[in-house]
Protein backbone atom coordinates (compact mmCIF):
# COMPACT_ATOMS: atom_id res chain seq x y z
CA UNK A 1 0.00 0.00 0.00
CA UNK A 2 1.26 3.38 -1.06
CA UNK A 3 2.41 5.54 2.00
CA UNK A 4 -0.39 7.97 3.04
CA UNK A 5 0.67 11.94 2.81
CA UNK A 6 -2.44 13.18 3.92
CA UNK A 7 -0.55 15.20 7.03
CA UNK A 8 2.05 16.12 4.80
CA UNK A 9 -0.34 17.70 2.55
CA UNK A 10 -2.11 19.59 5.33
CA UNK A 11 1.40 20.59 6.84
CA UNK A 12 2.66 22.06 3.76
CA UNK A 13 -0.69 24.69 2.93
CA UNK A 14 -0.59 25.43 6.94
CA UNK A 15 2.49 26.64 6.43
CA UNK A 16 2.06 28.08 2.93
CA UNK A 17 -0.43 30.52 4.52
CA UNK A 18 1.29 31.36 7.06
CA UNK A 19 4.15 32.37 4.83
CA UNK A 20 1.89 34.38 2.94
CA UNK A 21 0.27 35.95 5.93
CA UNK A 22 3.76 36.80 7.12
CA UNK A 23 4.85 38.25 3.85
CA UNK A 24 1.09 40.60 3.61
CA UNK A 25 2.27 41.71 7.31
CA UNK A 26 6.13 43.00 6.96
CA UNK A 27 3.92 45.36 4.47
CA UNK A 28 6.29 45.11 1.36
CA UNK A 29 3.75 46.03 -0.57
CA UNK A 30 0.24 47.57 0.29
CA UNK A 31 -3.07 45.16 0.63
CA UNK A 32 -4.35 46.49 -2.37
CA UNK A 33 -2.06 44.86 -4.25
CA UNK A 34 -1.17 41.94 -2.27
CA UNK A 35 -4.02 40.83 0.07
CA UNK A 36 -3.64 38.70 3.53
CA UNK A 37 -4.95 35.37 3.81
CA UNK A 38 -7.12 37.31 6.15
CA UNK A 39 -8.46 39.59 3.85
CA UNK A 40 -9.09 36.87 1.05
CA UNK A 41 -11.06 34.63 3.59
CA UNK A 42 -13.28 37.49 4.45
CA UNK A 43 -13.99 38.01 0.80
CA UNK A 44 -14.98 34.37 0.68
CA UNK A 45 -17.28 34.13 4.11
CA UNK A 46 -19.03 37.64 2.73
CA UNK A 47 -19.45 36.17 -1.06
CA UNK A 48 -20.57 33.07 0.64
CA UNK A 49 -23.10 34.98 3.33
CA UNK A 50 -24.71 36.72 0.45
CA UNK A 51 -24.43 33.45 -1.66
CA UNK A 52 -22.29 35.33 -4.78
CA UNK A 53 -19.79 32.81 -4.76
CA UNK A 54 -22.31 30.00 -4.95
CA UNK A 55 -24.53 31.51 -7.28
CA UNK A 56 -21.46 32.02 -9.62
CA UNK A 57 -19.93 28.64 -9.13
CA UNK A 58 -23.47 26.93 -9.96
CA UNK A 59 -22.83 29.43 -13.17
CA UNK A 60 -20.50 28.33 -14.23
CA UNK A 61 -20.56 24.49 -13.85
CA UNK A 62 -23.81 24.38 -15.38
CA UNK A 63 -21.48 25.57 -18.59
CA UNK A 64 -19.13 23.46 -18.02
CA UNK A 65 -21.62 20.68 -17.79
CA UNK A 66 -23.73 21.34 -20.80
CA UNK A 67 -20.22 22.16 -22.55
CA UNK A 68 -18.45 19.34 -21.39
CA UNK A 69 -20.89 16.90 -22.28
CA UNK A 70 -21.29 18.17 -25.61
CA UNK A 71 -17.99 17.96 -26.36
CA UNK A 72 -17.91 14.03 -24.79
CA UNK A 73 -20.79 12.76 -27.19
CA UNK A 74 -19.09 15.08 -30.14
CA UNK A 75 -15.33 13.85 -29.86
CA UNK A 76 -16.60 10.01 -28.87
CA UNK A 77 -18.43 10.05 -32.42
CA UNK A 78 -15.58 11.87 -33.91
CA UNK A 79 -13.47 9.26 -32.44
CA UNK A 80 -14.51 6.06 -33.20
CA UNK A 81 -15.18 7.37 -36.79
CA UNK A 82 -12.05 8.41 -37.53
CA UNK A 83 -10.51 5.22 -35.77
CA UNK A 84 -12.36 2.92 -37.57
CA UNK A 85 -12.80 4.53 -41.38
CA UNK A 86 -9.27 5.82 -42.87
CA UNK A 87 -10.90 8.12 -45.30
CA UNK A 88 -12.49 9.96 -42.03
CA UNK A 89 -9.19 10.04 -40.31
CA UNK A 90 -6.99 11.49 -43.15
CA UNK A 91 -9.38 14.73 -44.03
CA UNK A 92 -11.68 15.02 -40.44
CA UNK A 93 -8.82 13.69 -38.72
CA UNK A 94 -6.42 16.34 -39.79
CA UNK A 95 -8.66 19.56 -39.67
CA UNK A 96 -8.95 17.83 -35.93
CA UNK A 97 -5.78 18.20 -35.01
CA UNK A 98 -5.44 21.94 -36.60
CA UNK A 99 -8.26 22.87 -34.71
CA UNK A 100 -7.08 21.47 -31.49
CA UNK A 101 -3.82 23.75 -31.56
CA UNK A 102 -6.51 26.70 -30.89
CA UNK A 103 -6.82 27.71 -27.66
CA UNK A 104 -10.22 27.74 -26.72
CA UNK A 105 -10.22 31.71 -26.02
CA UNK A 106 -9.04 32.53 -29.51
CA UNK A 107 -13.00 31.18 -30.24
CA UNK A 108 -15.12 33.82 -27.95
CA UNK A 109 -14.98 36.38 -31.04
CA UNK A 110 -16.51 33.76 -33.31
CA UNK A 111 -18.64 32.67 -29.98
CA UNK A 112 -20.12 36.33 -29.76
CA UNK A 113 -20.54 37.03 -33.17
CA UNK A 114 -22.69 33.88 -33.54
CA UNK A 115 -24.41 33.44 -30.12
CA UNK A 116 -24.63 36.84 -28.98
CA UNK A 117 -23.54 37.82 -25.43
CA UNK A 118 -25.17 34.93 -24.16
CA UNK A 119 -25.08 31.24 -22.31
CA UNK A 120 -25.11 29.68 -25.61
CA UNK A 121 -21.79 31.39 -27.06
CA UNK A 122 -20.18 30.26 -23.31
CA UNK A 123 -20.98 27.04 -23.94
CA UNK A 124 -19.95 27.07 -27.26
CA UNK A 125 -16.49 28.16 -26.72
CA UNK A 126 -16.28 25.48 -23.57
CA UNK A 127 -17.25 22.96 -26.04
CA UNK A 128 -15.24 23.55 -28.65
CA UNK A 129 -12.75 24.09 -26.50
CA UNK A 130 -12.41 20.47 -25.19
CA UNK A 131 -14.09 18.28 -28.00
CA UNK A 132 -10.42 18.37 -29.92
CA UNK A 133 -8.62 16.91 -27.12
CA UNK A 134 -11.62 13.77 -26.42
CA UNK A 135 -11.90 13.04 -29.77
CA UNK A 136 -8.28 12.17 -30.44
CA UNK A 137 -8.00 10.22 -27.29
CA UNK A 138 -10.73 8.53 -28.02
CA UNK A 139 -9.36 7.45 -31.31
CA UNK A 140 -6.29 6.30 -29.63
CA UNK A 141 -8.07 4.33 -27.65
CA UNK A 142 -10.25 2.47 -30.26
CA UNK A 143 -7.01 2.21 -32.32
CA UNK A 144 -5.30 0.09 -29.63
CA UNK A 145 -7.81 -2.10 -28.74
CA UNK A 146 -6.74 -5.37 -29.79
CA UNK A 147 -7.63 -6.79 -33.53
CA UNK A 148 -9.04 -10.15 -31.84
CA UNK A 149 -11.55 -8.28 -29.62
CA UNK A 150 -13.40 -6.78 -32.74
CA UNK A 151 -12.91 -9.94 -34.68
CA UNK A 152 -14.35 -12.29 -31.46
CA UNK A 153 -17.01 -9.60 -31.59
CA UNK A 154 -17.81 -9.67 -34.92
CA UNK A 155 -17.42 -13.60 -35.04
CA UNK A 156 -20.14 -13.79 -32.70
CA UNK A 157 -22.23 -11.46 -34.53
CA UNK A 158 -21.36 -7.54 -33.31
CA UNK A 159 -21.46 -5.58 -36.24
CA UNK A 160 -22.31 -2.15 -36.66
CA UNK A 161 -23.62 -0.36 -33.74
CA UNK A 162 -23.91 -3.06 -31.51
CA UNK A 163 -20.05 -3.68 -32.07
CA UNK A 164 -19.53 0.18 -31.24
CA UNK A 165 -21.80 -0.10 -27.68
CA UNK A 166 -20.59 -3.62 -27.05
CA UNK A 167 -16.85 -3.27 -27.89
CA UNK A 168 -15.56 0.08 -29.24
CA UNK A 169 -16.38 2.13 -26.43
CA UNK A 170 -15.63 -0.55 -23.30
CA UNK A 171 -12.38 -1.21 -24.89
CA UNK A 172 -11.39 2.14 -25.38
CA UNK A 173 -12.52 3.11 -22.00
CA UNK A 174 -9.25 3.44 -20.17
CA UNK A 175 -8.12 5.73 -22.83
CA UNK A 176 -11.71 7.64 -22.96
CA UNK A 177 -10.92 8.41 -19.10
CA UNK A 178 -8.00 10.37 -19.86
CA UNK A 179 -9.53 11.86 -22.95
CA UNK A 180 -12.52 13.13 -20.54
CA UNK A 181 -9.88 14.08 -17.50
CA UNK A 182 -8.55 16.61 -20.36
CA UNK A 183 -11.38 17.64 -22.11
CA UNK A 184 -12.52 18.70 -18.47
CA UNK A 185 -9.36 20.84 -17.73
CA UNK A 186 -9.62 22.19 -21.45
CA UNK A 187 -13.50 22.84 -20.55
CA UNK A 188 -13.19 24.66 -17.47
CA UNK A 189 -10.39 27.01 -18.43
CA UNK A 190 -12.44 27.62 -21.41
CA UNK A 191 -15.46 28.28 -19.53
CA UNK A 192 -13.55 31.13 -16.93
CA UNK A 193 -11.88 32.31 -20.00
CA UNK A 194 -15.22 32.93 -21.93
CA UNK A 195 -16.79 34.53 -18.67
CA UNK A 196 -13.83 36.87 -18.42
CA UNK A 197 -14.51 38.28 -21.80
CA UNK A 198 -18.57 37.75 -22.38
CA UNK A 199 -18.62 39.50 -18.58
CA UNK A 200 -22.02 37.81 -18.29
CA UNK A 201 -22.22 36.16 -14.51
CA UNK A 202 -19.98 33.03 -13.34
CA UNK A 203 -16.53 32.70 -11.61
CA UNK A 204 -14.78 34.39 -14.36
CA UNK A 205 -17.21 37.48 -14.67
CA UNK A 206 -16.66 37.63 -11.06
CA UNK A 207 -12.86 38.07 -11.82
CA UNK A 208 -13.69 40.67 -14.16
CA UNK A 209 -15.58 42.82 -11.22
CA UNK A 210 -12.57 41.99 -8.79
CA UNK A 211 -10.57 43.56 -11.70
CA UNK A 212 -13.12 46.70 -12.58
CA UNK A 213 -13.41 47.46 -8.42
CA UNK A 214 -9.91 47.00 -7.93
CA UNK A 215 -10.87 44.05 -5.29
CA UNK A 216 -7.63 42.51 -5.24
CA UNK A 217 -9.36 39.74 -2.32
CA UNK A 218 -12.27 38.67 -4.67
CA UNK A 219 -9.74 38.40 -6.88
CA UNK A 220 -7.90 36.00 -5.28
CA UNK A 221 -10.73 34.44 -3.68
CA UNK A 222 -12.49 33.53 -6.75
CA UNK A 223 -8.39 32.08 -7.88
CA UNK A 224 -8.91 30.03 -4.83
CA UNK A 225 -12.38 28.75 -6.05
CA UNK A 226 -11.27 28.15 -9.31
CA UNK A 227 -8.60 25.78 -8.10
CA UNK A 228 -10.13 24.15 -5.47
CA UNK A 229 -12.92 22.91 -8.22
CA UNK A 230 -10.49 21.85 -10.18
CA UNK A 231 -8.66 19.68 -7.50
CA UNK A 232 -12.10 18.27 -5.99
CA UNK A 233 -13.65 17.08 -9.48
CA UNK A 234 -10.69 15.62 -10.10
CA UNK A 235 -10.29 13.53 -6.54
CA UNK A 236 -14.12 12.73 -6.69
CA UNK A 237 -14.86 11.71 -10.20
CA UNK A 238 -11.60 11.09 -12.25
CA UNK A 239 -9.78 9.32 -9.57
CA UNK A 240 -12.49 7.16 -8.77
CA UNK A 241 -13.57 6.99 -12.29
CA UNK A 242 -9.87 5.54 -12.75
CA UNK A 243 -9.66 3.24 -9.96
CA UNK A 244 -12.58 1.92 -11.01
CA UNK A 245 -11.78 0.64 -14.85
CA UNK A 246 -8.07 0.12 -13.51
CA UNK A 247 -9.19 -2.44 -10.82
CA UNK A 248 -11.48 -4.37 -13.22
CA UNK A 249 -9.25 -4.16 -16.18
CA UNK A 250 -6.19 -5.53 -13.63
CA UNK A 251 -4.16 -2.76 -14.44
CA UNK A 252 -3.01 -2.23 -11.20
CA UNK B 1 -22.98 -33.77 -48.99
CA UNK B 2 -19.75 -32.68 -46.37
CA UNK B 3 -20.96 -29.98 -43.87
CA UNK B 4 -17.59 -27.92 -44.66
CA UNK B 5 -16.10 -27.95 -47.55
CA UNK B 6 -13.19 -26.16 -48.56
CA UNK B 7 -11.94 -25.94 -52.91
CA UNK B 8 -8.83 -24.54 -53.52
CA UNK B 9 -8.12 -21.78 -51.04
CA UNK B 10 -5.28 -19.86 -51.81
CA UNK B 11 -3.70 -16.92 -50.36
CA UNK B 12 -0.77 -14.53 -50.84
CA UNK B 13 0.91 -12.18 -48.22
CA UNK B 14 2.54 -8.73 -49.58
CA UNK B 15 5.54 -8.67 -47.51
CA UNK B 16 8.48 -6.01 -47.88
CA UNK B 17 7.06 -5.45 -51.13
CA UNK B 18 7.30 -9.08 -52.98
CA UNK B 19 4.39 -11.41 -52.92
CA UNK B 20 4.71 -14.77 -50.94
CA UNK B 21 1.89 -17.31 -51.51
CA UNK B 22 1.28 -18.43 -47.85
CA UNK B 23 -1.71 -21.41 -49.41
CA UNK B 24 -1.20 -22.93 -52.59
CA UNK B 25 -4.64 -24.52 -53.21
CA UNK B 26 -6.18 -26.12 -50.01
CA UNK B 27 -8.78 -28.66 -50.19
CA UNK B 28 -10.82 -30.24 -47.31
CA UNK B 29 -13.95 -32.02 -46.44
CA UNK B 30 -15.29 -31.68 -43.18
CA UNK B 31 -18.41 -34.11 -42.08
CA UNK B 32 -20.67 -33.29 -39.20
CA UNK B 33 -18.76 -34.62 -35.72
CA UNK B 34 -15.80 -34.50 -37.05
CA UNK B 35 -12.60 -33.82 -35.27
CA UNK B 36 -9.85 -32.43 -37.88
CA UNK B 37 -6.81 -31.51 -36.41
CA UNK B 38 -4.82 -29.29 -38.70
CA UNK B 39 -0.62 -29.20 -38.16
CA UNK B 40 2.16 -27.75 -40.51
CA UNK B 41 5.45 -26.31 -40.10
CA UNK B 42 5.40 -22.61 -38.21
CA UNK B 43 4.14 -19.90 -40.77
CA UNK B 44 2.78 -22.66 -43.32
CA UNK B 45 -0.84 -20.42 -43.15
CA UNK B 46 -2.94 -22.95 -41.32
CA UNK B 47 -3.86 -20.59 -38.67
CA UNK B 48 -5.13 -17.93 -41.93
CA UNK B 49 -6.60 -21.47 -43.47
CA UNK B 50 -8.72 -21.57 -40.21
CA UNK B 51 -9.57 -17.35 -40.41
CA UNK B 52 -11.04 -18.12 -43.74
CA UNK B 53 -13.18 -20.69 -42.64
CA UNK B 54 -13.96 -18.42 -40.39
CA UNK B 55 -14.92 -15.47 -42.59
CA UNK B 56 -12.42 -13.29 -40.79
CA UNK B 57 -10.27 -13.21 -44.02
CA UNK B 58 -10.98 -13.51 -47.37
CA UNK B 59 -9.39 -16.27 -49.50
CA UNK B 60 -7.41 -15.21 -53.06
CA UNK B 61 -8.86 -17.81 -54.87
CA UNK B 62 -11.24 -20.72 -54.29
CA UNK B 63 -14.04 -20.79 -51.70
CA UNK B 64 -15.66 -22.38 -48.49
CA UNK B 65 -18.58 -24.04 -48.89
CA UNK B 66 -20.89 -24.44 -45.70
CA UNK B 67 -23.68 -27.34 -45.98
CA UNK B 68 -23.11 -26.74 -49.73
CA UNK B 69 -23.67 -22.92 -49.89
CA UNK B 70 -20.74 -20.73 -50.09
CA UNK B 71 -19.45 -18.82 -47.35
CA UNK B 72 -17.76 -14.90 -47.36
CA UNK B 73 -18.90 -13.18 -44.07
CA UNK B 74 -18.37 -14.18 -40.97
CA UNK B 75 -21.11 -15.34 -38.84
CA UNK B 76 -22.26 -17.64 -35.55
CA UNK B 77 -22.17 -20.95 -37.54
CA UNK B 78 -18.54 -21.06 -37.47
CA UNK B 79 -17.23 -19.90 -34.15
CA UNK B 80 -13.74 -19.30 -33.59
CA UNK B 81 -11.84 -19.58 -30.14
CA UNK B 82 -8.50 -17.53 -30.40
CA UNK B 83 -4.90 -18.09 -29.60
CA UNK B 84 -4.78 -15.61 -26.45
CA UNK B 85 -8.58 -16.12 -25.61
CA UNK B 86 -9.40 -12.70 -26.87
CA UNK B 87 -12.12 -12.09 -23.45
CA UNK B 88 -13.32 -8.64 -22.98
CA UNK B 89 -11.58 -7.63 -20.02
CA UNK B 90 -14.53 -5.22 -18.97
CA UNK B 91 -16.85 -7.89 -18.52
CA UNK B 92 -17.32 -10.73 -15.48
CA UNK B 93 -16.31 -14.47 -16.65
CA UNK B 94 -20.28 -15.00 -16.56
CA UNK B 95 -20.98 -11.59 -19.25
CA UNK B 96 -18.26 -12.65 -21.49
CA UNK B 97 -19.81 -16.46 -22.02
CA UNK B 98 -23.24 -14.35 -22.19
CA UNK B 99 -21.79 -12.05 -25.27
CA UNK B 100 -22.87 -13.64 -27.94
CA UNK B 101 -26.44 -14.11 -26.75
CA UNK B 102 -26.67 -10.56 -25.60
CA UNK B 103 -25.83 -9.41 -29.19
CA UNK B 104 -28.19 -11.62 -30.57
CA UNK B 105 -30.86 -10.23 -28.14
CA UNK B 106 -31.93 -12.97 -26.54
CA UNK B 107 -33.47 -12.07 -22.79
CA UNK B 108 -31.27 -11.99 -19.53
CA UNK B 109 -32.93 -14.83 -18.02
CA UNK B 110 -33.09 -17.13 -20.93
CA UNK B 111 -29.54 -16.17 -21.50
CA UNK B 112 -28.20 -17.10 -17.87
CA UNK B 113 -30.19 -20.58 -18.35
CA UNK B 114 -27.66 -20.84 -20.94
CA UNK B 115 -24.75 -19.87 -20.18
CA UNK B 116 -24.89 -21.27 -16.71
CA UNK B 117 -24.79 -24.56 -18.57
CA UNK B 118 -21.84 -24.30 -20.40
CA UNK B 119 -20.16 -22.44 -17.35
CA UNK B 120 -20.94 -25.87 -15.80
CA UNK B 121 -19.47 -27.63 -18.70
CA UNK B 122 -16.30 -26.15 -18.78
CA UNK B 123 -16.06 -25.88 -14.58
CA UNK B 124 -16.48 -22.37 -14.49
CA UNK B 125 -19.10 -21.76 -12.17
CA UNK B 126 -17.43 -20.67 -9.25
CA UNK B 127 -15.74 -17.81 -11.20
CA UNK B 128 -18.88 -16.75 -13.04
CA UNK B 129 -18.22 -13.11 -11.31
CA UNK B 130 -14.83 -13.29 -11.74
CA UNK B 131 -13.04 -10.29 -13.95
CA UNK B 132 -10.70 -12.09 -16.67
CA UNK B 133 -7.41 -10.75 -15.31
CA UNK B 134 -8.49 -12.92 -12.38
CA UNK B 135 -7.72 -16.22 -14.05
CA UNK B 136 -5.42 -18.33 -15.05
CA UNK B 137 -4.12 -18.83 -18.40
CA UNK B 138 -5.89 -22.51 -18.59
CA UNK B 139 -8.90 -20.79 -16.80
CA UNK B 140 -9.40 -18.23 -19.61
CA UNK B 141 -9.27 -20.66 -22.50
CA UNK B 142 -11.92 -22.46 -20.63
CA UNK B 143 -13.96 -19.26 -20.56
CA UNK B 144 -12.98 -18.79 -24.26
CA UNK B 145 -14.47 -22.26 -25.33
CA UNK B 146 -17.74 -21.89 -23.07
CA UNK B 147 -17.98 -18.33 -24.80
CA UNK B 148 -18.13 -20.62 -27.95
CA UNK B 149 -20.64 -23.10 -27.15
CA UNK B 150 -22.99 -20.52 -25.78
CA UNK B 151 -23.81 -19.47 -30.01
CA UNK B 152 -24.55 -23.45 -30.62
CA UNK B 153 -22.00 -23.12 -33.51
CA UNK B 154 -22.41 -25.58 -36.38
CA UNK B 155 -18.18 -25.78 -36.18
CA UNK B 156 -15.65 -24.79 -33.50
CA UNK B 157 -12.62 -23.23 -34.54
CA UNK B 158 -9.80 -23.73 -32.52
CA UNK B 159 -6.57 -22.05 -33.14
CA UNK B 160 -3.62 -23.37 -31.46
CA UNK B 161 -5.48 -22.74 -27.86
CA UNK B 162 -3.44 -24.58 -25.42
CA UNK B 163 -0.03 -23.41 -26.66
CA UNK B 164 0.39 -20.93 -24.28
CA UNK B 165 -0.34 -23.53 -21.47
CA UNK B 166 1.96 -25.76 -18.86
CA UNK B 167 1.88 -29.34 -19.50
CA UNK B 168 -0.01 -30.17 -16.92
CA UNK B 169 -2.94 -27.65 -17.76
CA UNK B 170 -2.66 -28.89 -20.97
CA UNK B 171 -2.98 -32.49 -20.22
CA UNK B 172 -5.88 -31.47 -18.43
CA UNK B 173 -7.88 -29.44 -21.21
CA UNK B 174 -6.78 -32.23 -23.55
CA UNK B 175 -9.45 -34.53 -21.82
CA UNK B 176 -11.85 -32.43 -20.84
CA UNK B 177 -12.14 -31.22 -24.68
CA UNK B 178 -12.65 -34.36 -25.75
CA UNK B 179 -15.27 -34.94 -23.46
CA UNK B 180 -16.93 -31.69 -24.31
CA UNK B 181 -16.68 -32.91 -27.81
CA UNK B 182 -18.39 -36.08 -27.03
CA UNK B 183 -21.33 -34.64 -25.07
CA UNK B 184 -21.46 -31.60 -27.69
CA UNK B 185 -21.00 -33.63 -31.08
CA UNK B 186 -19.51 -30.27 -32.54
CA UNK B 187 -17.53 -30.07 -35.63
CA UNK B 188 -13.96 -28.87 -34.35
CA UNK B 189 -11.58 -27.94 -36.61
CA UNK B 190 -7.88 -27.50 -34.41
CA UNK B 191 -4.90 -25.77 -35.18
CA UNK B 192 -1.95 -26.86 -33.56
CA UNK B 193 1.42 -27.32 -34.29
CA UNK B 194 1.90 -29.68 -31.29
CA UNK B 195 2.02 -32.92 -32.64
CA UNK B 196 1.32 -34.92 -29.52
CA UNK B 197 -2.40 -32.97 -29.02
CA UNK B 198 -3.10 -33.30 -32.74
CA UNK B 199 -2.88 -37.27 -32.12
CA UNK B 200 -4.82 -37.25 -28.96
CA UNK B 201 -7.71 -35.28 -30.05
CA UNK B 202 -7.93 -35.92 -33.47
CA UNK B 203 -10.30 -38.26 -35.38
CA UNK B 204 -8.35 -37.26 -38.42
CA UNK B 205 -5.03 -35.18 -38.72
CA UNK B 206 -4.34 -32.21 -41.95
CA UNK B 207 -0.91 -32.76 -42.74
CA UNK B 208 0.35 -28.74 -43.94
CA UNK B 209 3.21 -28.48 -46.40
CA UNK B 210 5.50 -26.29 -46.61
CA UNK B 211 4.44 -22.95 -48.15
CA UNK B 212 3.01 -22.35 -50.63
CA UNK B 213 0.75 -25.23 -48.61
CA UNK B 214 -1.65 -27.56 -49.43
CA UNK B 215 -2.78 -30.48 -47.43
CA UNK B 216 -0.47 -32.73 -47.95
CA UNK B 217 -1.75 -36.34 -46.07
CA UNK B 218 -5.01 -37.25 -44.05
CA UNK B 219 -4.37 -39.29 -41.62
CA UNK B 220 -7.07 -41.44 -39.61
CA UNK B 221 -6.92 -41.47 -36.20
CA UNK B 222 -9.27 -44.42 -34.78
CA UNK B 223 -8.24 -45.01 -31.15
CA UNK B 224 -10.35 -45.72 -28.41
CA UNK B 225 -10.98 -42.32 -26.13
CA UNK B 226 -10.64 -41.19 -23.57
CA UNK B 227 -7.27 -40.85 -24.94
CA UNK B 228 -4.28 -39.35 -23.10
CA UNK B 229 -0.35 -37.82 -24.02
CA UNK B 230 1.15 -40.39 -23.18
CA UNK B 231 -0.73 -43.44 -24.13
CA UNK B 232 1.86 -45.83 -25.85
CA UNK B 233 -0.52 -46.81 -28.63
CA UNK B 234 -0.45 -43.01 -29.78
CA UNK B 235 3.14 -42.67 -30.42
CA UNK B 236 3.29 -44.87 -33.28
CA UNK B 237 0.61 -42.27 -34.70
CA UNK B 238 2.52 -39.71 -33.52
CA UNK B 239 5.25 -41.19 -35.77
CA UNK B 240 3.37 -41.35 -38.16
CA UNK B 241 2.31 -37.58 -38.38
CA UNK B 242 5.85 -36.52 -38.07
CA UNK B 243 7.34 -38.82 -40.86
CA UNK B 244 5.04 -36.77 -42.99
CA UNK B 245 5.73 -33.25 -41.39
CA UNK B 246 9.34 -33.40 -40.40
CA UNK B 247 10.62 -32.93 -44.51
CA UNK B 248 8.18 -29.96 -44.61
CA UNK B 249 9.57 -28.18 -41.60
CA UNK B 250 13.38 -28.61 -42.89
CA UNK B 251 12.06 -27.06 -45.91
CA UNK B 252 10.69 -24.00 -43.99
CA UNK B 253 13.78 -23.78 -42.38
CA UNK B 254 16.43 -23.94 -45.10
CA UNK B 255 14.14 -21.12 -46.61
CA UNK B 256 14.66 -18.45 -43.88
Amino acid sequence: MAKNYTVHKIAFYVGLVVIWQLVAMVDVWPSNIFPSPYEVGEDLVYSTADGSIFYGFATSMWRLGVGLSISIAGGIVLGIFMARVEVVNQTVGSLVLGLQSIPSIAWVPLGILWFGLADAGIIFVTAIGAIFAVTINVYTGVKNIPPSYIEAARNMGATGSKLIINVLIPAAFPYMISGFKQGWAFAWRGVIGAELLFSYMGLGHMLYVGRSLNDISQIAAVMLVIMATGLLIDAVVFKRLEFKVMSRWGLR
Amino acid sequence: MAELEAKDITKYFTHESHRLQALGGVNLKVESGDFVCLVGPSGCGKSTFLRIVAGLEQPDGGQILFDGRPVTETGPSRIMVFQEGALFPWLKVGDNVEFGLKVAGVPPEKRTEISERYLDMMQLTKFSDSYVHQLSTGMKQRVAIARALVMDPDVLLMDEPFAALDAQTRDLLLIETQLMWARTKKTILFVTHNVAEAAVLGTRVAVFSNRPSVIKREIENNFPRPRVSEDEDLLQFQHEILKELRPEVKKSRAEV
